[in-house]
């Protein structure tokens, strides 16, 4: 029974629609280039590279526990009190690879804390993560108050306002590390494996003799000192601190991720798609401020981004689905 | 048989499924007050064939007639509707809703506004109940019953809508014994009562016990039928398999070598194993045989580590093993195929190459780092000896063929290089070729020096593969056996404690 | 074992099917209490009750949606946005009977389109209603122009207030809740509830349409929360298009202190009381014993993660124990 072989359901699915997303890409690009004669200059591309760069370093640890078990929706908080200690710890007069560093201790703590409620617990990470953040702005809340902190030393700031070679930001640079190290973690090592296995196939993970409870409490520590990370940068970039800071990151990170292709069943997805999301979400909200849209919107704008792409990432799915199964 | 109605006939049933013909032009009677057995070997068809009766599937042809009249039945509620209730080997039961909602839960009774009439809803199912002969509080829920009972539930809910057409599938693979015969007694009441009913099995052994007549499918093809007090189980298994049973095994007998794992008085609370004591050499392949639900299953879960033993020691060459989880049993080269290897052995989205290798991450990359080099020729090795189907080894596993994925699961575990290997039903759901297949692997493996503990449900695989056998009843080894001592009779005997029988065997 | 009706009524299977939850509220009144003896006064005893009385009907339900295995959190958008369209309604001349109308139909409409997300095309409950509460928020935000709205009419506001001494919230808010419950137990719709979330496919082979009912149970569920957004809005006397934040973890919580558990219809709606009891008695001692309202949020979500973590521990066990007791 020969059948007529087509070319896409020969190739590995998830190099398919990467492609398809960079493409996507490159026409918003093209459109925005259009709108507006600045787009293509090398500043403006770097300025747009390094706001992604916050969204792409968050949307890593996120894209790793979603592919090992399920969203980190804590990500927001977690880098909210790790940026509020941290700029208090330097305000006192802590030296700031110090306080950097306590910073992402406690982030990997409070990841570590996510993977206990979802392994030792069993509390469905949704749930887990979702109640954590409300705990943690609130305790930030306390530390903070309503108060701004601003004004740092030229040393906290340059992580996020430096440059290291011509256009190249210090963000982009801690962003291209964080992008590779997610990559190779994920591909190229055992601990990768496992977590595409734990998210595959819990049970099948866990009688092929593979740690599950680990795997999750690592994916989840991971996340939380990426958020660590990426609040360092944002407030040494913005040069302000306050206890709100993190709270409109949740659903832009989130659709960063489902836009780069992971699916939220878990068992696949990579951070190379989730930088391209990052680039997207960006530039959308880059095209959004140029076109003035009202802030009011803007929730409501990424929401139905991230409803659509992930019936998008669905439609795909089927599809290539039944294209494997007719071989 | 006369005066019995011919309740059910089925003509030329024709069902396919992409790639597959499931059906092959099947025809099946069904006479009232008969209890008709449809027989044949996992893929056989008989499943495929009463989900057709019972409204789950459409034929692509063939005629139902039920009471002389056609019918073409549109969906699963127009088949209760007709007069045919089905019992699925998985219940479709809701945990914490009770009997009576769960029996009436497409059709509750109903009050003048709509709301359900709860009084007369505990009375109908309790009427249902009690002509079972079954006496279960309606108020119940389902968590809180036992499988048997769970089962009776099932069956008056089939029932419900005055059928006259029942279809049993694999009604007895979870039951005790007393469970079973209680089964039946219900069965022989709705006989009586004119009732027919199609009953599902591979058990050889309860054919006698229940059975009028017999139908046998192969492949998707009507074979045969006969009346069971005019055959044997040789005719019958003939018919099922096609060929002369004994071409299937061929074992190379060789002494046994060292001890590599022993169990001394191994129990569990949560499966209430007790007292168990087992042990395995290299160049074995030990049997566990007995019923289902005797707890072969239980038994390689809690050695494997998924479930905590409660008492008892477990010995790995010779060390005695605290604490046992799967991963450090990997590590110390045990091997478990589990029964369910499409869900529990695979991971679905990942490619026939991740899972090969997922057992033997450590093994094969001690510093972590994975050589795709090596990966590569590791997994095209395995690809090869085990004839796996694939286009490339990137291709996810869900899109092979079950036969396909199975030997992935093989591929996986072989590729740990385990010294023991724990098999549960290894060739229960494969074609006959594939059979032999298998069972030439498992052969080469003890000779290289494993070791291989095999649960398995079908007599003439234990019998023939291998050294020794454990027989399981009701959670305990009760009988150990060579390979001389074996026989059907002998396992059978200690298998359902058949010489603790009362007189129930044969009085129909 | 078989189980006759009368074991299941003897005097101490009635003592330990009550949650421990209530044993806790209990404690936590008296420890109150003893801070400020004005916590026990008949007068705060009135108003706990009309401050739980919205959160009543929001938690039931979250409960009703949870027993089903799904999620929603848009439960506070969907509050808020129904307390927008109440007021603009009222205030814009029309009978208080329309006003209400108006709500529960925006809660029903909403639920509609979070249903559509999940149970049509399939999506995962978290990331559709994580994404659809954005847009409802950014709606309730464009209508209000940012600005909380008042209302001065005095027959809606009535149902909110409290008349001497008769909590017409509470009133409502109880009775709403019979009601749901009502439904909950002697509906098909409410026995289809846990049918879906027990075994969903077992209820759909056993003939039930389960796309359906469960793309009702979100719209129920909007109406209901919509119903509850006028309540709130009554109460306080104007609608506030950030009112809702918070409020689905709130229900969720409530839902699972009540002994509801997120897999296989386990628990019920009579329990998501007693949830609710707790965190109104948390809230409000809180505020009664004059705990300074920076550290609240942080406090409260501090209790009810505790608070989960151990009703989730304890219920494992005895899910543990049910298990023995099947051959």
């Amino acid at each position: 029974m020969m059948q007529k072989k087509s070319l896409v359901s020969m190739m590995d699915p998830n190099i398919v629609s990467g492609v398809g997303r960079v493409f996507a890409l490159l026409l918003i690009c093209l459109a925005m280039g259009f709108a507006s004669p600045v787009f293509f200059t090398a500043r403006n591309i770097s300025l747009i590279v390094t706001n992604a760069s916050i969204m792409a370093i968050l949307g890593v640890g996120l894209t790793i526990t979603i592919i090992t078990c399920g969203p980190d929706l804590s990500v927001g908080s977690i880098l909210t009190i790790t940026a509020v200690v941290a700029v208090i710890l330097v305000k006192a007069n802590v030296h700031f690879l110090i306080a950097f560093g306590i910073a992402l201790c406690m982030g990997t703590a409070l990841g570590f804390l996510n993977g206990i409620l979802v392994t030792k617990v069993g509390l469905p990470p949704f749930i887990s993560t979702y109640g954590l953040q409300w705990a943690l702005f609130g305790f930030a809340y306390v530390i903070l108050k309503g108060y701004v902190i601003y004004n740092f030393d030229a040393d906290f700031r340059f992580i996020g306002n430096g440059y290291l070679i011509g256009p190249i930001s210090m963000p982009i640079v801690v962003m291209v590390i964080v992008v590779f190290l997610g990559w190779f973690i994920l591909r190229k090592t055992t601990i990768g494996r496992m977590f595409y296995a734990t998210g595959a196939n819990r049970d099948a993970a866990r009688m092929s003799g593979i740690d599950t409870g680990k795997a999750i409490l690592l994916a989840f520590s991971i996340s939380g000192f990426l958020s660590a990370l990426a609040g360092i940068v944002l407030v040494a970039r913005i040069n302000a601190c306050q206890a709100d800071i993190g709270k409109n990151l949740l659903l832009p990170s989130l659709a960063t991720v489902y836009m780069g292709g992971t699916r939220a069943t878990g068992g696949q997805g990579g951070v190379f798609g989730t930088l391209v999301g990052a680039v997207i979400m960006t530039v959308v909200e880059n095209g959004m401020n140029l076109l003035g849209v009202p802030s009011v919107w803007r929730n409501a704008i990424i929401g139905t981004l991230i409803i659509l792409t992930v019936l998008a990432n669905i439609a795909v799915s089927k599809q290539l689905e039944k294209a494997g199964s007719k071989m | 048989m006369d005066g019995m109605t011919k309740l059910l006939d089925m003509r030329g049933i024709t069902k396919v499924f992409p790639g597959v013909k499931a059906l092959d032009s099947v025809d099946f009677e069904l006479l009232s007050g008969e209890v008709h057995v449809l027989l044949g070997e996992n893929g056989a068809g008989k499943s495929t064939l009463m989900k057709v009766l019972a409204g789950a599937y459409k034929p692509e042809s063939g005629r139902i007639f039920i009471n002389g009249e056609e019918v073409k039945i549109q969906g699963p509620s127009h088949a209760q509707e007709l007069g045919i209730g089905i019992v699925y080997q998985e219940f479709n039961l809701v945990p914490y809703l009770n009997v009576a909602e769960n029996v009436f839960i497409d059709h509750f009774p109903r009050t003048r506004f709509g709301t359900i009439d709860h009084k007369e809803m505990h009375r109908a199912a309790n009427e249902l109940l009690c002509s079972l002969s079954m006496q279960v509080d309606t108020h119940a829920l389902i968590t809180e019953l036992s499988t048997a009972q769970q089962q009776m539930v099932e069956i008056a809910k089939a029932l419900k809508h005055r059928s006259k057409i029942l279809i049993l599938d694999e009604p007895t693979s979870s039951l005790t014994e007393r469970e079973i015969e209680q089964l039946f007694s219900t069965v022989r009441e709705l006989k009586r009562k004119g009732m027919g009913i199609i009953y599902i099995s591979h058990r050889m052994q309860e054919l006698w016990e229940i059975g009028d007549r017999v139908t046998v499918l192969r492949d998707g093809k009507y074979i045969g039928t006969r009346t069971l007090r005019e055959t044997t189980p040789d005719e019958l298994v003939t018919m099922m398999v096609g060929r002369e049973v004994s071409f299937l095994f061929k074992r190379d007998f060789q002494q046994p070598g060292e001890e590599v794992l022993r169990l001394e008085h191994l129990s569990s609370a949560v499966h209430r194993l007790q007292d168990i004591n087992l042990t395995l050499r290299r160049g074995e392949i030990v049997g566990l045989a007995g019923l289902v639900g005797s707890g072969r299953t239980e038994l390689a879960r809690t050695i494997f580590g998924l479930e905590p033993s409660s008492g008892g020691k477990i010995f790995l060459f010779g060390e005695e093993v605290h604490n046992s989880t799967p991963s450090r049993m990997v590590q110390k080269g045990v091997a478990l195929l589990p029964e369910d290897r499409k869900n529990q052995g695979l991971a679905l989205i990942l490619s026939v190459a991740e899972n090969i290798v997922m057992a033997s991450l450590e093994k094969l990359f001690p510093r972590k780092y994975i050589q795709s080099r090596k990966e590569k020729e590791v997994v095209a090795r395995y690809i090869k000896n085990l004839r796996i189907v694939t286009p490339h080894a990137n291709r996810q596993v869900q899109f092979l063929s079950g036969g396909n994925q199975q030997k992935v699961v093989l591929g996986k575990w072989l590729c740990t290089e385990a010294d023991i290997f724990i098999f549960d039903e290894p060739t229960r759901g494969i074609d006959v070729n594939a059979k032999a297949e298998i069972h030439e692997f498992m052969n080469e493996l003890v000779k290289k020096g494993s070791a291989i503990l095999m649960i398995s449900s079908e007599l003439p695989e234990v019998l023939g593969m291998s050294d020794r056998i454990y027989v399981m009843r009701e959670r305990k080894i009760v009988a150990e056996l060579t390979h001389s001592e074996a026989s059907q009779e002998a396992v059978i005997r200690y298998a359902t404690a058949a010489d603790h029988a009362t007189n129930t065997m044969g009085c129909v | 074992m078989m189980k006759g009706k009368i074991e299941r009524l003897s005097p101490i299977r009635i003592l330990q099917s009550i949650q421990p939850v209530f044993w806790v509220t209990l404690f936590l009144m008296l420890v109150f209490n003893f801070f400020s003896s004005r916590f026990l006064s008949l007068h705060n005893i009135i108003n706990l009750f009309q401050q739980g009385a919205v959160l009543l009907i929001v938690a039931a339900a979250s409960t009703l949606v949870i027993l089903s295995e799904g999620l929603d959190l848009s439960l506070g958008s969907v509050l808020t946005l129904a307390g927008i369209t109440s007021v603009m309604t009222v205030n814009g001349g029309a009978p208080v009977s329309a006003a209400i109308g108006v709500g529960v139909l925006t809660g029903l409409l909403c639920g509609a389109l979070t249903g559509t997300l999940i149970a049509v095309f399939n999506m995962q409950p978290f990331i559709a209603t994580l994404g659809i509460q954005g847009v409802y928020y950014g709606i309730s935000l464009v209508l209000t122009d940012s600005v909380a709205i008042l209302t001065k009419n005095k027959t809606f506001i009535f149902f909110g207030s409290r008349i001497g001494y008769i909590p017409m919230a509470a009133i409502i808010g109880v009775g709403v809740f019979l009601l749901i419950l009502y439904v909950f137990h002697n509906t098909p719709f409410g026995r289809y509830i846990v049918a879906i979330g027990g075994n969903e496919s077992g209820t759909r082979l056993s003939g039930v349409n389960t796309t359906f009912w469960k793309w009702f149970v979100y719209t129920f569920a909007g109406g209901i929360t919509g119903f509850a957004g006028v309540l709130l809005a009554a109460r306080l006397e104007a609608a506030d298009p950030i009112v809702g934040i918070g409020w689905e973890f709130d229900a969720i919580a409530a839902t699972i202190l009540g002994g509801t558990s997120f897999q296989k219809g386990k628990g019920g709606v009579k329990g998501t009381a007693l949830g609710v009891l707790l965190i109104t008695v948390v809230r409000n001692g809180l505020n009664v014993i004059r705990t300074p309202s920076i550290l609240q949020p942080a406090l409260i979500g501090t209790i009810l993660i505790i608070a989960i973590v151990i009703q989730v521990g304890l219920s494992m066990r005895s899910t543990e124990k049910e298990g023995k007791n099947r051959p």
